[in-house]
């Protein structure tokens, strides 16, 4: 006889993790960090087990859609496997930080950590996409020690794009950091990924996005073993938003390619950065600093999240006003 | 030196099989769950039931990887559900493995090195780092 009952709550995960994956892909932010608050605001979940579920689901999409950019020759292997010394010693770090952080009950630190991330992405994530190629600059020690160099073929210009990258040692630093959010957060942290490469180490931002995305799986399956030991996935959970989330990417990707107006991507970034500013409330409650009711704590965070999401949307108006022809 | 094509092909090709065998199995591993109302002798209501982390026996470390073989012999729904799970962190060992392999083929000394620290940095969090969580 099956529990109807469960089968219900099973769906109305599984169709959090399809919502999540549409967000997450169309915000270029990723599931996981549209999961892990979708879980512990709207369904109760406890932020041990969203954390869990959403590095699970991390790995499901990386793999994913890594499989396409690594066929079609756009994601560096080479430069990903060489980054991942630091992420994957990172996520080790902030995997056993997670552990300390739950066990001394000290969870508010983890909702206010998650929300300023989400928040402090949005902007890197907003501007990305304006620029294709890295202006030239002086090519250092570590382009030809690390092997920086690659090519692929750009099918938007019909033409192969050749590129070097620079300072290795400033993208393994980030990396590292990159790493350790992501075992500390359940996310795949590609934002910070993404500046290590475009901003540090100067790659095309097609590179940049597709090789981040190949890491990701990399970076999360080392901090899922860790999870699983220390009890962290569940399976009810892990298992509607590892399908969830993978359908959800694969329909945001498709979405992304037919949506004519971008502006609707503005939209997404109102939800996430609602998402930012709740989690950071509900880390205030937490921590019993302030008690902040949630009504108002929801009106506070949509207001907020709508005058933010504006303020960039004027910005990037005006830089690109500034900087000419860029979209 | 770049990344060669074989490699790229490889890799491709283990991301997206791992990707469709591990989502079978956690589709077969949930229907038996859903079909059978509980899975390795769990009601499924309790299996359902997230709101206690600090409960044992719903959750990963409960069932051990090495459950996996058992748990599928005995068309159980938490040994499939697992083996989708470990499949998905398996991909990444599968395809640093091949990395190495390429470059160890290719003569690439600097990048064998670091393709062996992170696999040393995965073997690391898969079986070093868990035992001293555990204990």
């Amino acid at each position: 006889m099956i529990d109807y009952g469960a089968l219900t709550e099973f769906l109305l995960i599984l169709a959090g993790g399809v919502a999540a994956g549409i967000i997450g892909s169309l915000t270029g932010l990723g599931g996981g960090s549209v999961l892990v608050p979708l879980l512990t605001l709207f369904y109760g979940v406890p932020i041990e087990y969203a954390t869990g579920a959403s590095l699970i689901s991390t790995i499901a999409t990386s793999a994913g859609s890594a499989s396409t950019y690594t066929k079609k020759g756009i994601a560096n292997i080479k430069i990903g496997v060489g980054l991942e010394v630091a992420t994957t010693l990172g996520a080790i770090i902030g995997a056993l930080t997670f552990e300390i952080v739950v066990t001394h009950n000290l969870q508010y630190i983890l909702y206010l950590l998650f929300g300023v991330v989400i928040l402090t992405s949005i902007i890197p994530t907003v501007k990305r996409g304006k620029y294709e190629y890295p202006e030239e600059k002086t090519l250092d020690f570590t382009s030809r020690i690390f092997q920086l160099s690659g090519k692929y073929y750009d099918e938007k210009s019909k033409k192969e794009v050749k590129y070097t990258g620079i300072r290795w040692w400033l993208g393994e630093i980030i990396m590292f950091f990159a790493g350790l959010l992501s075992g500390l957060l359940g996310i795949g942290s590609g934002a910070l990924k993404v500046l290590g490469m475009d901003w540090a180490m100067n790659l095309p931002m097609k590179v940049t996005t597709t090789t981040s995305n190949f890491m990701i799986g990399i970076t999360a399956a080392t901090g899922s073993s860790i999870y699983w030991y220390a009890g962290y996935i569940q399976f009810f959970l892990a298992s509607a938003t590892a399908i969830g989330v993978l359908v959800g990417s694969r329909i945001g990707s498709a979405l992304l390619l037919k949506i004519s107006n971008k502006e609707i991507r503005w939209i997404f970034f109102t939800v996430l950065s609602f998402l930012g500013v709740d989690m950071i409330f509900k880390g205030i409650t937490l921590s019993k600093i302030y008690n902040i009711p949630p009504f108002i704590g929801f009106g506070i965070a949509i207001t907020f999240s709508i005058i933010l999401v504006i303020l960039l949307f004027i910005k990037l108006l005006i830089s690109e006003g500034k900087y000419g022809n860029l979209r | 030196m770049e990344t060669s094509d074989k490699l790229t092909s490889v890799v491709s090709a283990i991301l997206k099989y791992a990707i469709i065998l591990s989502i079978a199995c956690i589709v077969i591993g949930t229907s038996l769950m859903f079909i059978n109302g509980n899975a390795n002798g769990i009601p499924i209501s309790q299996l359902a039931n997230y709101e206690n982390p600090k409960n044992p026996s719903y959750n990963s470390s409960s069932f051990s990887p090495v459950l996996i073989p058992q748990g599928l012999a005995h068309f159980d729904a938490l040994g499939f559900i697992s083996l989708g799970l470990w499949v998905l962190i398996f991909t990444p060992v599968t395809v640093l493995l091949s990395s190495l392999v390429d470059y160890m083929y290719t003569r690439n000394k600097l990048y064998t090195i670091l393709t062996f620290i992170v696999l040393f940095n995965l073997f690391a969090a898969i079986v070093i780092v868990p035992y001293f969580v555990t204990n």
